[in-house]
């Protein structure tokens, strides 16, 4: 398990935002470790979900911090545990067997290209379950690996 | 009209009386438009000198100083000045040309990517890519340098943006979502503090440079008087409450007074208002006040528990916080008296930190503590001043009493040498009815001296009291007390003669042998209304004291010199 937090930030839609919230996460010297990206409401917004490996109270002075920028409309953290969490990762496997795999894990690949010089595996998980089928595939069978970084939303409250 | 003409008349629609900066191929368009336009151009001899010179200006007036500067070396020369305006929440909006859009990413003459480079020392940065776009940038712009807290904003505008021509409409308001520059008041917070600070036996009023932004310093003294709390200050907020009043103890911090350092850690309610808890004021975080209640009052919502954490909060604006949380007070208790153990200790104290070196008059007669209590006899208690960095400065933290706000204009946050001489001919023009002093170390005088020659120019009547140690004496102070006396890189053999160097600028220039031919030719300068350069020779030896050695706690403040050579 990695000792990670995910950070979440709202900004507005448009050119330098980003600059902006990395020059903080910089400035803490914390490690970005997954980084996805995408507008939201409409195209009016952005979400940012930050994969961060750092302490928590590192994190949250980031997040705090990140109040001031004027283009960020939220900054938010949250513990592994309160989030729902997936990300995508497209592998290049030489061989491919699914036999390997169990029913349940098989559900979350998908063979998206095959050549001759191997098969391209899209799967589908929490950060943990893409290093586990990396590791079941087998590490030198593995020619390449794009993972996109985890996108994340907080849990809803339960109600009391 | 042409982009150029459109930030001209945007920012005569903002009021803008003064433009500090140095012209240059990408900002020639902008300059030409100020040809017909009665904006006044300040010329500067260096861009970290306009910088100054409008951050000075936009602390005493409450508007926005405006400075500009053509691309690259010119933007980049900005950056202290915008950096030293970021530290201390002070209005101001730089104006920047740059290389046409089609030349963006060439590496093209004077191209340096001045957004990058400043974004992390601004509030904001904005950069209209079409004539159109202008307007509503430079009212973002003010409006963002000006509200909430204040600090600088970039405007980084292409050539060819200045030159083309558009139909442009001027906005009377702007829609920033996610600034947010006031906050709703909690009314159920200010009831809270006032029950706190009610029920306190030993209370402090603790005020930063949040009460000069925000004008409140009258129900800041209000609320102090009713309590009969003593106040102490940041060094950005000295003067926020009149230093000559019974209740002002003075600031705390590094160099902080001797009565208000020791005091600091003996209330048991503190009320910080406008104040970031900086180390510089706080020393340790932890040790800082650890068994008191502490009540933040701040208009940034970043600072509540950045550095200290803290038992209340309170969001808004000190000066409407504070009016609320006067009534509040006043409908629990009348005004409080003066017989109260709390008070006796105050005197206690105040009579014990008399019989320490630092405050007996033990000192040469030209020496900077002597300097800066006769400046204060002789100037009016509105006069301005400025100060450069280093001892001087803390000379006049603990020895120059600020009687009102806005008349004390230093770099607290990122402590600039080379300030002063540039904020004094900002201050000046923002306050030409009152007298503006420069006091100066020679190291920060020499960094920024050419604004002489503008001071000259422009018939800016300053004068600018130059403490000439031949040493940049307040790291030797520290090479002398923590590092052996290893005098390495502070002593000065090549030092100008200061009074032909006033003269060759066309200023006045005096030197004195003793105190009261200073007091003379100070008197002389102030009656005389021209730049006028006092030199006064001083000894490298006079160490500043009270002193908070770094990285220890406000208790551990040193109160007068040590015995032996090496003792941090
Ligand atoms: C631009 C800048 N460079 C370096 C420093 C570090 N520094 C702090 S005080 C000081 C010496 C200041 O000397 P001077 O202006 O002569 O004042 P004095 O201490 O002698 O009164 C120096 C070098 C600084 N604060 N600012």
């Amino acid at each position: 398990m990695r000792a990670s937090k995910i950070l979440s930030v709202l900004v507005d839609n448009k050119p330098g935002t980003l600059f902006r919230v990395t020059h903080l996460v910089r400035l803490m010297r914390l490690n970005i470790e997954g980084l996805t990206l995408g507008v939201t409401n409409g195209g009016d917004t952005c979400r940012m979900t930050f994969t961060l490996n750092g302490d928590d109270r590192t994190v949250e002075h980031v997040a705090r911090q990140l109040m001031k920028v004027i283009d960020v409309i939220e900054a938010h953290t949250y513990g592994p545990q309160e989030v729902t969490a997936r990300e995508l990762a497209l592998v290049s496997l030489k061989k491919f067997d699914p036999i390997q795999f169990g029913e349940e894990e098989r559900q979350r690949l998908n063979v998206i290209d095959r050549s001759t010089a191997g098969v391209v595996v899209q799967i589908v998980g929490t950060a943990g379950e893409i290093d586990e089928f990396v590791r079941r595939a087998g590490e030198s069978n593995v020619i390449d690996i794009a993972r996109t970084g985890v996108a994340a939303l907080p849990k809803e409250k339960q109600n009391a | 009209m042409s982009g150029a003409q459109a930030l001209i008349e945007a920012l005569k629609r903002e009021k803008v009386e003064y433009i500090f900066g140095m012209p240059g191929g990408a900002n020639l368009p902008f300059y030409d438009a100020l040809w017909d336009s009665n904006i006044k151009h300040i010329l500067t001899r260096h861009e970290q000198i306009a910088a100054h010179m409008a951050d000075a200006y936009g602390r005493v007036s409450r508007r926005a100083g405006v400075c500009s500067a053509t691309s690259g070396p010119g933007a980049t020369n900005l950056v202290t000045g915008i950096a030293t305006a970021f530290a201390d929440s002070s209005p101001v909006v730089a104006i920047t040309g740059q290389v046409p859009r089609g030349m963006t990413g060439r590496n093209a003459f004077q191209e340096t990517d001045v957004v990058g480079v400043l974004t992390p020392v601004t509030k904001y940065t904005l950069q209209p890519l079409s004539a159109a776009d202008v307007p509503s940038a430079i009212r973002k712009a003010f409006h963002i340098a000006t509200t909430g807290r204040p600090g600088p904003v970039l405007v980084d505008v292409p050539k060819d943006v200045q030159q083309e021509t558009a139909e442009v409409t001027f906005p009377e308001s702007v829609e920033i979502r996610g600034y947010r520059s006031k906050a709703p008041l909690d009314p159920q917070d200010v009831e809270r503090a006032a029950d706190l600070l009610v029920r306190a036996k030993r209370p402090l009023l603790f005020g930063g440079g949040g009460i000069r932004i925000s004008d409140a310093s009258q129900p800041f003294r209000a609320i102090a008087e009713l309590l009969m709390t003593p106040v102490v200050t940041t060094l950005q907020g000295k003067g926020t409450f009149p230093e000559d009043h019974p209740l002002s103890l003075g600031p705390i911090g590094m160099h902080g007074r001797a009565e208000a350092n020791k005091l600091v850690s003996e209330c048991d309610a503190l009320l910080a208002v406008g104040v970031r808890f900086s180390d510089r004021s706080t020393g340790t975080f932890s040790e800082f006040c650890k068994d008191a209640m502490i009540i933040h009052i701040d208009a940034d919502p970043t600072e509540f528990n950045k550095n200290k954490a803290v038992n209340l909060h309170i969001l808004g604006d000190a000066n409407e916080v504070l009016v609320s949380l006067y009534s509040a007070i006043t409908r629990r208790i009348s005004k409080k008296g003066e017989d109260n153990p709390w008070l006796k200790r105050v005197n206690e104290v105040r009579e014990e930190m008399k019989s320490i070196p630092a405050y007996r008059d033990s000192y040469a007669d030209l020496s900077g503590p002597r300097i800066v209590k006769k400046m204060r006899e002789i100037l009016p208690p509105d006069a301005i001043l400025t100060t450069g960095v280093g001892r001087h400065q803390m000379w006049c933290e603990i020895h120059y009493q600020v009687l009102r706000p806005r008349t004390w204009i230093t770099s607290t946050g990122l402590g600039t040498m080379g300030f002063g001489l540039p904020a004094a001919v900002g201050a000046k023009l923002a306050r030409p009815d009152v007298p503006v002093v420069d006091l100066d170390g020679d190291g920060s005088f020499v960094m920024t001296e050419q604004a002489l020659a503008t001071a000259v120019e422009q018939n800016i009547p300053l004068i600018s009291v130059v403490l000439n140690d031949r040493s940049l004496g307040m790291v030797e102070q520290w090479q002398r007390l923590m590092y052996n006396r290893h005098y390495i890189g502070v002593k000065f053999n090549g030092s100008p003669n200061f009074v032909k160097l006033a003269e060759s600028y066309g200023a006045e220039g005096r030197t004195v042998g003793s105190l009261d031919e200073f007091a003379r030719v100070l008197k002389d300068g102030l009656s005389s209304q021209t730049q006028m350069v006092i030199e006064v020779p001083v000894s490298p030896e006079e160490d500043v004291f009270p002193f908070m050695p770094p990285g220890k706690g406000i208790k551990d403040t040193v109160y007068g010199p040590p015995k032996e050579s090496a003792i941090f």
